[in-house]
């Protein structure tokens, strides 16, 4: 009698996208869904959000590719917030958005009855971490829950077992230090509403520790200690890239990267990688390796340390930015591909970055296609030789020692 | 008109004495499931002040607020029936998941929406009302002119903290123990009781006192809440449902406080309601307030539009 084999089932590589731009490399990239915030409700007053046309024809693209397009309103509402939401949401089940996430009940009912047929997921801001919660939202008719990045792999797989509510979980990106949305530090220590847009991380500030005054006088602990280090809550960064085979087994259905503030190389290059990871653990789960360029290819976007935040232990004081910061090799973006001409191997690149003759730079494509070469020459759009490209968005010419694609992006260490 | 004055409780000695200041119901619970609790009460000792409760003709309410991770929640059906056992009046729930129980198990067991920062309009309060929620507990962050909203859309009550601490930031990390573990190899104390507070280093003024229990890090806002001279405006408002949070303050002093506050519901409910009253009382709750710690209004009196 054979194994029988259990069925996996394919996670979606769920990216963010802060601009139509980044939508739509995102999916080039290999994204299964994307997210994007629209012009109200949302958390990110900075990010780049979609007015509606943007996102009509951001669903455009995602549908002719197959991929998904999800809207954050995550705002939790004060008196009068909620207005229009419900033709919001309508507007945005019309245009063909696959899920709105929010957190807000208010938001919640006002989109189940204004605007059926639209597919609510909980946000991570409500802080979802245990099995019963996600069936209270089921019962709600809710389709998918995204987990509080508090959650362990172990409560993963316990809760898989026992319900059937689709599981979104962040695998990579910036962590907030508190549960998401139990922490009004900004609106206290700058009235900023941290769950109406306007978090400015003040956990990422530095602090001095006291005791309580001792006879009239505060006695700062931060000064009495070996290490000269102020306090602080800055957490480093997540990366799963390791794990795959267990969010998968442990019925994890949507791999969130987070970032909608974050830049066009980091969309792609994140992007690239895990869908590179998990096309190859679903095509040969047995023989799965998880390969060292796509840690290495993380790195290269990485702005802060890397850890798995909760899902092996509570994070200690290694997983937060205490002292000298370790020096993470920085790339920079510097152009992406046009086009290509097969016959006389010549790229035409649109500048993102200056960059110059004789510099190491990196091609890389979707499907993890990479190669290095070095600069040797290059033309501008009149033919004539340069030896620097200084001018953003010119359009250049090149000699490529392998072929390129549309789209590719090239990026060289700083 | 009649005013429920909710009081946290740090002993059954102290239990005795707020219920007979004239406390409406005792708020206390265990350290597993409450949160930020001045006493960590045992199974018998909760039943106790129940059953004290109850002796006087008043209330308990018990905390069952935290985040529930699963390994609470395994925990969590066998308390919820013991205190349908001993017959508790409400429970706080802040995890939607706990919610999820009472109804699964069909518990008798009334529950106020206690979600901290998560409870911030009528629209989110009435959504709970219509899950079988009693009450809710508005968030620090909502100033009165938002309040003055909400009247008459409120399904269900709507609980105001009035005096006590305000949390602005729970972590499930423990933020002290990894920080003293960066800076010295000797282990601290990093509950309640070791008292330490956070300050900006340009903003000498600022006080956040922080520590560490089994739900995280707990972090508080500088100035601890006082809102004795304008409930008037509140009960104008109908928000008739008071808490008084004495997780800074403890022992006699907490039950003075009570007093005051039992002395400002009487004279609202007997027409006596003064500015000066209001007033004197507040500088009583001053005097009686903790040395090392300050009150102000919170966001009472703020502008909605200044906080965005």
């Amino acid at each position: 009698m054979g194994i029988v084999k259990k069925q996996l089932k394919r996670p979606e590589v769920l990216a963010p996208a802060g601009t139509l731009e980044k939508l739509k490399i995102a999916i080039h990239y290999g994204a299964d869904a994307v997210y994007i915030g629209g012009d109200a409700y949302g958390l990110r007053s900075r990010a780049g959000n979609f007015s509606f046309e943007e996102m009509s024809e951001g669903v455009a693209f995602a549908k002719k590719h197959g991929a998904k397009v999800y809207v954050a309103a995550n705002m939790v509402t004060h008196e009068h917030d909620e207005e229009g939401a419900g033709e919001f949401f309508r507007r945005l089940r019309d245009i063909g958005i696959n899920a709105v996430i929010i957190s807000d009940p208010a938001l919640i009912e006002i989109c189940a009855m204004d605007a059926p047929g639209l597919p609510i997921h909980l946000s991570t801001q409500s802080s979802a971490t245990n099995v019963e919660t996600l069936e209270f939202w089921k019962n709600e008719g809710l389709e998918r829950v995204v987990l509080a990045r508090e959650v362990s792999m172990e409560e993963i797989k316990t809760m898989r077992a026992h319900t059937d509510v689709e599981i979104e979980a962040f695998i990579h990106g910036a962590m907030c230090i508190s549960y998401s949305g139990r922490c009004t530090l900004s609106n206290h220590m700058s009235k900023r509403d941290a769950n109406r847009g306007g978090c400015c991380q003040s956990c990422r500030w530095k602090y001095d520790l006291y005791e309580v005054p001792f006879a009239g006088k505060r006695h700062s602990l931060t000064d009495e200690f070996d290490k000269d280090e102020p306090f602080s809550m800055s957490a480093v960064d997540m990366s799963m890239i390791e794990y795959i085979p267990e969010l998968i087994e442990n019925g994890v259905d949507s791999f969130k990267i987070e970032g909608r503030m974050k830049s066009i190389h980091y969309v792609s290059t994140v992007a690239n990688v895990y869908k590179a990871a998990v096309n190859s653990y679903m095509e040969d789960p047995e023989n799965y390796i998880c390969k060292q360029e796509w840690i290495d290819e993380l790195w290269k976007v990485a702005q802060r340390e890397l850890s798995t935040g909760f899902y092996f232990s509570t994070p200690s004081e290694n997983e937060q930015l205490f002292g000298e910061r370790r020096k993470i090799p920085s790339y920079s973006f510097i152009g992406e591909v046009l086009s290509y001409d097969e016959k006389t191997k010549i790229a035409t690149v649109r500048q993102r970055n200056h960059f110059s003759v004789g510099d190491d730079i990196e091609f890389y494509g979707p499907g993890f296609q990479h190669f290095e070469q070095t600069v040797d020459v290059m033309w501008n759009d009149e033919g004539e030789s340069i030896d620097r490209a200084p001018n953003p968005m010119m359009v250049l010419t090149m000699p490529v020692v392998q072929p390129v694609s549309v789209g590719d992006m090239i990026r060289k260490k700083k | 008109m009649k005013i429920n004055i909710t009081a946290t409780v740090e002993s059954i000695s102290q239990a005795e004495k707020l219920l007979e200041a004239g406390v409406d119901t005792l708020y206390f619970g265990g350290k597993t499931f409450g949160l930020r609790l001045p006493y960590n009460f045992s199974l018998e000792e909760q039943q106790a002040l129940t059953e004290l409760s109850h002796r006087f003709g008043k209330k308990v309410t018990i905390a069952v607020n935290g985040l529930m991770h699963p390994e609470k929640m395994a925990q969590l059906p066998e308390y919820l029936s013991f205190l349908e056992g001993i017959q508790a009046d409400a429970v706080a729930v802040g995890d939607p998941g706990v919610i999820h129980v009472i109804r699964r198990d069909n518990l008798q067991l009334p529950f106020i929406y206690d979600g901290h920062t998560m409870v911030t309009s009528a629209r989110q309060m009435n959504f709970w009302y219509k899950r079988g929620a009693i009450g809710s507990v508005v968030a620090r962050e909502v100033p009165y002119l938002e309040l003055k909203e909400m009247k008459n859309k409120l399904l269900g009550f709507g609980e105001i903290l009035v005096y006590g601490a305000t949390c602005i930031h729970q972590s499930k990390r423990p933020l002290l123990e990894n920080y003293f573990n960066f800076v010295e190899s000797e282990a601290r104390d990093t509950t309640r009781e070791s008292d330490l507070f956070l300050s900006e280093p340009k903003k000498v003024e600022t006080h956040y006192s922080i520590y560490e229990d089994e739900h995280g890090t707990h972090i508080f806002a500088t100035n601890d809440l006082n809102l004795m001279e304008h409930l008037d405006k509140l009960a104008d408002l109908n928000f008739l449902h008071w808490k008084l949070e004495g997780l800074y303050t403890p022992g006699d002093n907490f039950v003075e406080i009570a007093k005051q506050f039992v002395e400002a519901r009487e004279a609202l409910e007997q027409g006596r309601w003064s500015e000066d009253l209001a007033q004197e009382l507040s500088k009583n709750v001053s005097s009686l307030h903790p040395d090392k710690r300050a009150l102000d209004t919170g966001f009472f009196l703020m502008s909605p539009e200044e906080v965005k």
